[in-house]
């Protein structure tokens, strides 16, 4: 443990306790507030950081520049405890003060669905991460999506392995929370149409201790290639660990979650050579070499799209404020899906009718560690 | 057959950590008639202790063990101290609230001052595993089997042949009687505090090469845990080994034979069997004895 570590984590814990901090000095009424919903404590706490890390680079790049409509943007703050009624607790904390006028939802599918009824009473924009494609097809128009969904993300794992790895006997393993299952939806279907078969389906619940029955009916059930969709990083970690130790050498395509910092720290050598989409990668565009430099500046990590989509969503945010002319909800959700060639660190975005910015994903591949980007696949349809 | 074996070692492996853990639960259990809901927390503490001790400060792998081990110590004094004794005579519930709370205080604490990533601490022997014919062996496992009976072991010479063992079992039995002969209780419930932190953190320490180091690490042991300590029998000893290793064989086969995804429901599917048709758990006569 180095001091300034310790000093970032006591810099954050403080920030996330008096957001207000970041407002101190304006008076009521002088800034522009958004809210996030984020976790602070829980399994995914070390995500929530990376996610607050990526506002804020974007939030200091607003306000330097003389912030939004002549105000100074704030961001407000809730932890969801990585949990579903935490989500909807710190949401309603959030969406009870009238004066955020849009807020930053959840990277996790799950508690997004559990939040979307109260986001709809809400009735303001919420930008969040999470991918499965069920969450901008509710009939709720305040949910705006900031990452590529997992029609992508099955479509791209398996035209990756079909055509390029020409694997066709696929065993796929997911979470069975609703971005796992998704996932695996989404996969199945994709290579169902272009003739490749799923030769076995392990779903597991989240935080497992041990994943040996898992690696063990993939060992034999014939399949040549793994796709993979894991909600949480030790868990990952845990299967890639002992997928090695049992002598499983398959392929391996996984969601982005595979090649998420904290994965890659705790899964070590049992992910190298394995393949990933990754709706962040840092050497895709210049926009994203851009983020990464500032992120890395300003909080010594390599960044991840935990960060980079909360870097863009306040980017798009602040920019269809700005051509909106008002923080109005319905002109400012309007102003956001008229968004089109807008270059972000996650890619290009041009909003559909339903609320997604984004419809592609990258390849890359681990290398001892690095992740070296491969090719950007876009779709159209 | 191999493919059972394999799932077989996992199962013990696993069984054992819950064995461990549950044993804590017991054991103060007897003591104070109080379910400690922090004891998956010390397992946590201990575990972020070695990162400290043998990652961050970089010192040798036992020396960094033995300061964890007695910096759990003083924990478990500390927590009878200040979560159990000042509520010791206000009844069950204030103490499970206060062991609640302390839970609580625990994790974020460590979140605080550690913060949020969960870390990686090395398995105790350099090689990670051995090719057993078909089976391969993590030898992380064999060593939490192996510290696991040989605490068992220790336990049963502890509380049949040695004084200090019958005074803890006269203090957990009667804690009047016990005064009454001269027994020091305060004394032994401080020691089965600290006694049970120790146990808690040894679990800790071993299973996290296995499952990393991360805040909620304690929780996700300690709930199957306490699950196989009611599956023993409440308060015994013999029966919260016994239930830690049925938990960590049945939820591990039942996973490979039946359904992944229902591998957690079939630890509970069997908490629940048992508290509908034998509550009293597997060895629960000599517990209302003790009644």
């Amino acid at each position: 443990m180095t001091i300034s570590r310790r000093a970032l984590n006591w810099g954050l814990a403080t920030s996330l306790a008096a957001p207000s901090i970041w407002g101190a000095g304006r008076a009521a009424g002088e800034t522009i507030k958004i809210g996030m919903v984020l976790p602070v404590t829980g399994p995914a706490a070390d995500n929530g950081k990376y996610s607050l890390a990526g506002a804020k680079i974007a939030l200091d790049r607003v306000n330097t520049a003389g912030g939004v409509l002549g105000k100074q943007i704030e961001l407000v703050t809730e932890d969801d405890q990585t949990t579903n009624p935490g989500a909807v607790l710190a949401f309603s904390k959030l969406a009870a003060q009238p004066d955020i006028v849009a807020f930053l939802g959840s990277i996790r599918s799950t508690q997004n669905h559990a939040m979307a009824g109260d986001i709809l009473k809400a009735g303001k924009p919420v930008c969040f991460g999470g991918t499965d494609p069920k969450l901008t097809k509710l009939g709720n128009p305040w949910l705006i999506r900031f990452r590529p969904n997992d029609t992508y993300s099955g479509r791209v794992i398996a035209t990756y392995g079909v055509e390029t790895l020409a694997k066709k006997n696929w065993a796929i393993v997911h979470s069975t929370d609703a971005f796992g299952t998704s996932g695996f939806n989404a996969l199945s279907t994709s290579l169902e149409k272009i003739g490749a078969k799923v030769a076995i389906d392990q779903g597991y619940p989240n935080q497992s201790q041990d994943f040996t029955p898992v690696v063990l009916a993939i060992k034999s059930s014939g399949a040549d290639v793994i796709g993979s969709y894991f909600t949480f990083d030790n868990d990952l970690a845990i299967f890639a660990r002992q997928l090695r130790q049992l002598g499983v050498t398959l392929p391996w395509v996984g969601s982005p979650s595979i090649i998420a910092v904290s994965a890659l720290k705790l899964a070590g050598s049992a992910l190298y050579g394995s393949y990933g989409v990754a709706d962040f990668t840092i050497d895709a565009n210049p926009e994203s070499k851009a983020f990464a430099e500032s992120y890395t500046a300003a909080s010594k990590l390599r960044p991840d799209n935990y960060s980079s989509w909360t870097y863009d969503a306040i980017g798009v945010l602040c920019d269809a404020m700005k051509r909106a002319g008002t923080t109005e909800p319905n002109k400012l959700r309007a102003a956001i899906l008229a968004t089109r060639g807008y270059k972000g660190a996650e890619g290009e975005y041009n909003f559909d009718e339903f609320g997604d910015g984004l419809h592609g994903y990258n390849i890359v591949r681990n290398e001892k560690g690095s992740i070296v980007f491969d090719k950007h696949i876009e779709f159209t349809d | 057959m191999d493919f059972f074996l394999q799932l077989l070692f996992t199962g013990v492996g696993i069984g054992a950590v819950y064995a461990l853990v549950a044993l804590g639960f017991v054991l103060i259990f007897r003591a104070t008639n109080v379910v400690n809901f922090a004891q998956g927390e010390f397992s946590m503490v201990a575990a972020y202790l070695m990162v400290v001790f043998a990652v961050d400060l970089g010192l040798p792998y036992w020396v960094a063990f033995l300061i964890s081990i007695a910096g759990m110590a003083l924990l478990g004094a500390a927590f009878n101290l200040l979560v159990y004794y000042p509520l010791r005579n206000r009844g069950f519930l204030p103490v499970l609230i206060s062991t609640i709370g302390a839970s609580i205080f625990l994790g974020n604490t460590t979140l605080a001052l550690y913060g949020p990533q969960p870390q990686v601490l090395a398995g105790w022997l350099d090689t990670p595993g051995f090719q057993l014919g078909p089976i391969y062996l993590d030898s992380q496992y064999l060593v939490i089997v192996t510290v696991t009976l040989a605490l068992v072991l220790f336990q049963y010479w502890l509380f049949e042949h040695t004084l200090l063992g019958k005074k803890l079992q006269a203090t957990s039995q009667d804690k009047e009687m016990a005064a009454l002969l001269g027994v020091p209780v305060a004394l032994m419930i401080m020691f089965t505090f600290v006694y049970s932190a120790v146990l808690g953190g040894i679990a800790g320490i071993l299973v996290a090469p296995v499952l990393f180091v991360s805040i909620q690490m304690g929780s996700a042991i300690a709930l199957k845990a306490f699950a196989a300590t009611i599956i023993g029998g409440f308060g015994d000893v013999a029966g919260a080994i016994i239930g830690g290793f049925a938990i960590g064989i049945v939820e591990t086969l039942g996973a490979a034979y039946i359904s992944v995804p229902f591998k957690d429901a079939f630890a509970f599917v069997v908490l629940i069997a048992f508290l509908a048709l034998r509550p009293q758990g597997i060895f629960g006569e000599r517990v209302a004895e003790k009644a």
